[in-house]
This record gives structure tokens, C-alpha cells and sequence, in this order.
């Protein structure tokens, strides 16, 4: 940062100067010339948002006018329909004349909203940091300098290749009371049965944990990564200052993975908001078992076996809402670090 | 000079995109308002198993009458129908419906107000007043117009039973007269054998919703549920069907019910792990599908019990959609599922009865001759509760987020009967 500013003076510095020595020497310059108002607004454009923001605008301008229509600007409407009362199959479609709060007061006042936004808030906190945690310990592990490195890294990274429909399923026979592989386990050391599907206040728990099965590699990769950057002076000075392994990866190590976690952990809480595949394929159908219902897949009802489009768009505004507090820390951070 | 050029090409390439935008937006255009050459463009959702035999055999049959017509099918399968009425939903609210889509009449039509044509001259012409069961007319029409035509009927009250279980427990399906009568029996299948008494898919809902109705009409009867769905229904009646239920639930239907699903808790009759399981007719697809596995000798059907002078109506039909793409092809289809041809070609392999009373059942089989039988002599036929003709779409997902609520285990029956009623 610092550099980039004292080159920047000196950059300056430097033109003056040769402006300077230019004037001096009487050369008349093209830039001294009064601009037009094409000219005038170029410049304010370049100078607000940088150089040669106008010049290269065919290369990103395209691009962002699909982004701006397609993706902002359908969020957009989305919010407008959420304030109508569009319902059913009519015709003439979302009435926009009468636009207010109704439906915002009826979401806050379901209780199977209220429902839905707990389990997804509890599905992504429970799911980034049990993940994080577990990721955490495969990628020290792994990192220890074991034999077949390789071969346990592709292993663990592997169930993150596989779709939703297959884990879901794969699961469903696994959480299975009678035959399922967890509860047989379970069985050897004396505990159990579990009934994972069926009891409404662990069911949640139990997807949460199948998640963490598929995910928690891709957060072992990002630590490796992470731990890979960090230069091996520090683990020696560690260990001639005396600290043991667990205090020196405690003290030491950990502390300077702070980024890999952020950046990790966005991209978990995503995968979390986009349970919907899972739960969806463990049913094969829009209602998940009783207590994991989210706002992805009550949205998803609402607008499609109840045809209540403006309902199931306020509904998917507070799910948007809920992405943004998710997101906006991140971003603020990284605005902070210069990144963005 | 160079300058010069290089504006002359930049306003080529303005030209050029300015042109290819236009003639993508004329495609667009095009794409909406063609015809499509007279193709029938039909949306439907019998795509597992014997559905997608029923559905081979049906268009064949159409084919054979209509060689001169292409269809242009749209087989959308995956969670009952829950897919395929996303795809619908969309294709209506952009205007751009099919010609014809499979769906549920009654109740259900609700759901697509203001989105479906007239088909009255389809049953005029056609005499189907005549010729269908009375439910059958009110129930496909909506504001006093006809909206659809149906193809084909499955029964939702079934106790199916496997006939080695129940020998072994020493039970006679027959004599199953009631609740309490099939309570013993689970409960004798319970203490004789080793066998679930009854499997029950309790990892969605719906199956909790549809035995409640057959609960409730076999133990309360008839006119309590018409109440009920009218909503004017009786609490302590709702609740008592649900408590009546509870105890099955509790007691009788074995362990991973959770995570067991239709396809599983039909295999759980097939393998000989479990004795009884309600469900509607389409099961009997599913037992006639196994190998070695017989009507009469290893599985049999009685009417839910309590309701042996009832058939709780189920309808596939087809609806015919406003701003009908090919209103007259469309029609040409809507005649053709009502008439004998379709209705045996798809109901013979589907496992479903015909909805016409006048229809050879000669090629059906002795179960579903058993079931049209049935169907011509009871006096009661209730609309189902969960298949779209009772209630409306919203209040169906209400009930069904009742039972989601207090009905998955633990049973709360009180707060579940407030829930339904409620609900409705």
C-alpha cells in the first residue's frame, strides 16, 4: 500500500517537472487545450472511477449490462413483486399500482417463516463452523508430513465431487433406523438406536453433519493452502523457543490462518444456503423432514404448490437479506484490506 | 486516414450488433407466436414404472386414431407431481401454456383461476355427463364450466395386506370391520410373527394427510368428513381420528418408518416384512410389477376399514388451458381421453380404473374388475384429501404443515385436529 502511494507522489513529481521544463521551452500541449463536453465528461468519468474507464468500457459494459439485467435487476423485481399481492394465474399478472408492506407483515407473523428462518440461520452457522473445525484438523494432519499425503488429500476432497441428489441418497440409506450403516455403529459401542429422520429436534443436526461430510474437505484444501504459505522459520522458532506442537500450532499457526477461514467460510456459508438440493433430493419432493424445513425450500412451496408468487418473493427477499449479512462482513473486510 | 478507418469499421461493428440484437429479438418473437406446425404440446408426469407404460400405450392409442396430428410430449417426472406443477406454473404465468397438462380436477382447479379455457362442447358432444359417475361433473367443472376431462380413477381407501403375514398372525382381512377390528389385527400380527404390523412411508407427509382421510371416513364416517372438508368439520371428531391414528403410528409401523419412502414400504409388503399398508391404489401397480407375487394368493386388497360402502375418489385428467396454443387439437385430445379407447390403454397398465361406467373391463384383470365394481356399487364417493379434490392447493399445504408439525412423532392429536381445523 504504502509503496504504491510514495510511487504515485513521485510519479506526480516527475510529470511536474517535465511539464516544467516543457512550458519552459515553450511546447504548446494538446491536453492545455479547453475540452469539449464529450472531452469535460471523460475526464470526470476517468478521474472518478480511473483511467481509461471510458476506453475500455466495450470490453466490460456488455458483460455488465447482462449481470445488471439477469441477476441485479431480476432481484430487483423480485423485491417489486414481493410488495404487490400477485397470486394465482392472472392474466394481466403482478398488479404494480398498490405496492406495500402486506406481505413482509404476514411473513413476520408465520410461524412457519420464523421456523424456517431459524433452522436456515442455525443449517449455516452450525454447518461453517463444525466444517471450518473439522477441515481445520484434517488439514493439520494431513500437513504432519504423513505417508500417502496425496491418496488421504483426494480421499477426503473426494465426496465434495459428488452432486446433492447422491449424498442425499446415500444418507437417506445410511440414517436408516433398522439397516442404516450409522446406527450399526452406533449399535457395536452400545449406543442407540438413533431415529436421525424422524426426531424433529436432532433431524436438523443430522443433515447438518452429512453437509459437514461433504464439505468439510474442501475446507482441509483451503487450510493446506494456507498452511503451506506459512514459511517453516516460523514452526522452528516455535520449537527452539520451547512450545510444544499443540501450543505452537495454537499460538502460532492458526493465528495466521485468519484469511483462509474468511475466505473458506463464504463459501460454506453459500453452500449452506443452497441445502435446498440436499433436502430436496432426500424426500424427492419441496417438504423436508419435520424440523428442517428452510426458507429456500418454504419459498419454494409457497410460490409453486400455492401459486402465492409475492409471498414466496417476500420470502426469498429475507433469504436474500439474510446472504447479504452473511456477505456484507466479508466484503467490508476485504474493501478494508484493499482488495476490492 | 487510419483514423478514419478505424471509425468506419467500429460503426460496422455498431451496425452488425444493432442487426444481430434485432434478429435475435425477431427469433424470440418467433419462437412465441408459431404454431408449431400442429403439434399437440402435452405436459405430463407418468414417467416411473408403470406410469410411463400407461402413458407409452396411451399416446399409441392416439397415434393409431390420429395419425395425421404430431405430438410433442413433455414428460416432467420427479416428486408426485410436484415437478411437473412447477413447470406448469411457469409455462402459465408466462403466458405460454400447453395444449394439454395431466393434473388433478376438483378442488385443484382453484389453483388455476383465470388460467383454463372451456371445454363445455368437449362434454356436450360427447355425452361424458352421461356416461361418467355424477362426482365426475362436478368436479371438473369450475364456475359452472367445464375445464377438463378425466382419463382414469384410483381408489384411496385400501388396506392392502400381505397374505402370508396375515396367515401367519392367524388374521382374516375380511372380517376387518373397523378401527378397532384393524387395531387388534396389527396388534396380533405384532404378538404372532416378527413382522411389521403396518408400513407406513413417513418420510414425507402425504401419507400421514391421505391415511387421516381414511381414518377419519372409516371411523367417523362419511358425512363428518364431507363436514370436514366443507369446513364445518367436528373437533372432537378430527381429533378422535387423529388419536385413532396415533395409536397405529406409535405402536404399529415399525421402527425406520422415517426414512422409508412409498417404493420402500411397497417393497416391505412385497418382501413379506410387513402385513398391511394403506395406500391408494396405484400400490397394486407396484405388487402386479414384482415377480412371483400374485393377487389373491400373496397380496390382497379390502376397502380401509369402516369404509366399505365408500370409494374415495382420485382423478387423473387432463386440464385444458386459456390462450390455448392449439384449442382445436386440444380438444381433439380432451374427447380422446374421456372415450373407452384412451381410458382402457392407459388404465390397464397404470393399474387405474376407467372413469366412464360404460367401459369392458375384459382387459383389466381380476383386482381392478374388483375395484370397478366397486366403484359402480358403493354409495359414497368422497373426494380425496390429498389428491387435489377436496380442498385447494394452500389449504392441502396447511394440513400438511399440520401434520408436520405435531404429527411426525411425537402425535399431538389435539394440536394437530386445531390444525386441521383450521386448516380448512
Amino acid at each position: 500500500m504504502r509503496d504504491i502511494f510514495a510511487r504515485r507522489k513521485s510519479d506526480d513529481e516527475s510529470t511536474d517537472r517535465s511539464d516544467e521544463t516543457r512550458a519552459d521551452g515553450g511546447v504548446a500541449r494538446a491536453g492545455r487545450e479547453k475540452p469539449g463536453v464529450v472531452g469535460r465528461t471523460r475526464r470526470a468519468l476517468d478521474r472518478r472511477f480511473g483511467e481509461d474507464f471510458v476506453e475500455s468500457a466495450p470490453f466490460w459494459f456488455p458483460a455488465f449490462l447482462l449481470m445488471a439485467l439477469f441477476v441485479y435487476g431480476a432481484i430487483l423485481w423480485n423485491l417489486v413483486i414481493s410488495l404487490t399481492d400477485y397470486e394465482g394465474f392472472g392474466l394481466a399478472g403482478p398488479d404494480y399500482s398498490n405496492l406495500d408492506f402486506e406481505m413482509y407483515v404476514r411473513a413476520f407473523n408465520d410461524s412457519n417463516v420464523i421456523n424456517a428462518s431459524i433452522n436456515t440461520f442455525v443449517l449455516v452457522i452450525g454447518f461453517t463452523l463444525t466444517t471450518l473445525v473439522v477441515g481445520l484438523l484434517l488439514a493439520l494432519l494431513v500437513d504432519r508430513g504423513i505417508r500417502f499425503e496425496n491418496t488421504f488429500r483426494t480421499i477426503y476432497l473426494l465426496p465434495m465431487s459428488l452432486s446433492f441428489v447422491v449424498t442425499a441418497q446415500f444418507w437417506l440409506w445410511m440414517y436408516n433406523y433398522d439397516n442404516g450403516v450409522v446406527n450399526i455403529v452406533l449399535g457395536t459401542i452400545g449406543l442407540g438406536p438413533i431415529d436421525w429422520l424422524g426426531n424433529q429436534s436432532i433431524v436438523l443436526w443430522a443433515v447438518i453433519f452429512a453437509l459437514t461430510w461433504q464439505f468439510s474437505g474442501y475446507a482441509m484444501v483451503v487450510y493446506l493452502a494456507g498452511l503451506r504459505a506459512i514459511p517453516d522459520d516460523n514452526y522452528e522458532a516455535a520449537m527452539v523457543d520451547g512450545a510444544s506442537t499443540v501450543k505452537m500450532y495454537w499460538r502460532v499457526i492458526i493465528p495466521q490462518l485468519k484469511g483462509a477461514t474468511i475466505s473458506a467460510s463464504v463459501v460454506l456459508m453459500v453452500f449452506a444456503l443452497k441445502a435446498f438440493d440436499f433436502l430436496y433430493a432426500l424426500v424427492s419432493g419441496y417438504r423436508p423432514p419435520a424440523g428442517t424445513d428452510i426458507l429456500a425450500t418454504l419459498m419454494v412451496r409457497e410460490a409453486y404448490q400455492n401459486t402465492n408468487w409475492a409471498y414466496g418473493s417476500t420470502i426469498a427477499i429475507i433469504l436474500f437479506v439474510m446472504a447479504l449479512l452473511i456477505i456484507g462482513p466479508y466484503l467490508i473486510y476485504q474493501f478494508r484490506r484493499d482488495n476490492l | 486516414m487510419t483514423r478514419n478507418k478505424d471509425s468506419v469499421s467500429r460503426r460496422r461493428f455498431v451496425q452488425a450488433s444493432a442487426a444481430a440484437a434485432a434478429a435475435s429479438v425477431a427469433g424470440c418473437n418467433g419462437l412465441g407466436l408459431d404454431d408449431g406446425g400442429r403439434k399437440l404440446n402435452l405436459m405430463h408426469a407418468f414417467t416411473g414404472g408403470d406410469g410411463a407404460i400407461a402413458a407409452e400405450a396411451l399416446f399409441d392409442a392416439f397415434r393409431e386414431e390420429h395419425s395425421d396430428i404430431e405430438l410433442d410430449l413433455e414428460p416432467i417426472g420427479g416428486g408426485g407431481n410436484q415437478n411437473l406443477d412447477t413447470v406448469v406454473a411457469n409455462r402459465l404465468s408466462n403466458n405460454d401454456p400447453p395444449s394439454a397438462f395431466a393434473n388433478w380436477p376438483g378442488k385443484n382447479l382453484v389453483k388455476y383461476e383465470n388460467a383454463l379455457g372451456d371445454v363445455d362442447d368437449v362434454w356436450a358432444d360427447n355425452d361424458f355427463g352421461d356416461s361418467h359417475v355424477d362426482e365426475a361433473v362436478e368436479l371438473h367443472k369450475q364456475g359452472g364450466t367445464y375445464r377438463a376431462t378425466p382419463m382414469a380413477s384410483h381408489r384411496l381407501n385400501n388396506l392392502f395386506y400381505n397374505v402370508e403375514a396375515v396367515e401367519e398372525a392367524g388374521v382374516d382381512p375380511t372380517g376387518i370391520d373397523g378401527l378397532d377390528a384393524l387395531i387388534d389385527a396389527l396388534d396380533a400380527v405384532a404378538t404372532e410373527t416378527d413382522k411389521t404390523p403396518m408400513t407406513q412411508a413417513m418420510n414425507g407427509t402425504w401419507t400421514v394427510t391421505q391415511l387421516w382421510a381414511a381414518v377419519m371416513q372409516g371411523q367417523e364416517g362419511h358425512q363428518a368428513y364431507m363436514d370436514f372438508i366443507e369446513g364445518n368439520g367436528d373437533q372432537n371428531a378430527v381429533q378422535s381420528a387423529f388419536e385413532t391414528m396415533a395409536e397405529i403410528l406409535e405402536n404399529y409401523i415399525g421402527d425406520d418408518a422415517s426414512s422409508v419412502d412409498l417404493t420402500a414400504s411397497n417393497s416391505n409388503i412385497i418382501n413379506g416384512d410387513a402385513a398391511f399398508i394403506h395406500q391408494g391404489n396405484w400400490a397394486a401397480g407396484a405388487f402386479r410389477n414384482a415377480d412371483n407375487f400374485n393377487y389373491e394368493e400373496d397380496w390382497g386388497a379390502v376397502a380401509f376399514p369402516g369404509t366399505e360402502n365408500m370409494y374415495c375418489l382420485h382423478f387423473n385428467s387432463w386440464l385444458f388451458p386459456a390462450q390455448n396454443p392449439t384449442p382445436e387439437l386440444s380438444k381433439t385430445w380432451l374427447e380422446f381421453v374421456g372415450k373407452p379407447k384412451a381410458q382402457i390403454a392407459y388404465g390397464k397398465n397404470k393399474g387405474a380404473i376407467p372413469t366412464r361406467t360404460d367401459v369392458s373391463m375384459d382387459e383389466f384383470g381380476p383386482y381392478l374388475q374388483d375395484v370397478a365394481e366397486d366403484f359402480a356399487e358403493v354409495d359414497n364417493r368422497p373426494p380425496s384429501l390429498q389428491h387435489g379434490l377436496a380442498v385447494t392447493s394452500d389449504r392441502m399445504s396447511a394440513l400438511n404443515d399440520a401434520i408436520s408439525n405435531h404429527f411426525t412423532g411425537p402425535y399431538d392429536s389435539e394440536a394437530a385436529a386445531q390444525g386441521f381445523i383450521d386448516a380448512v
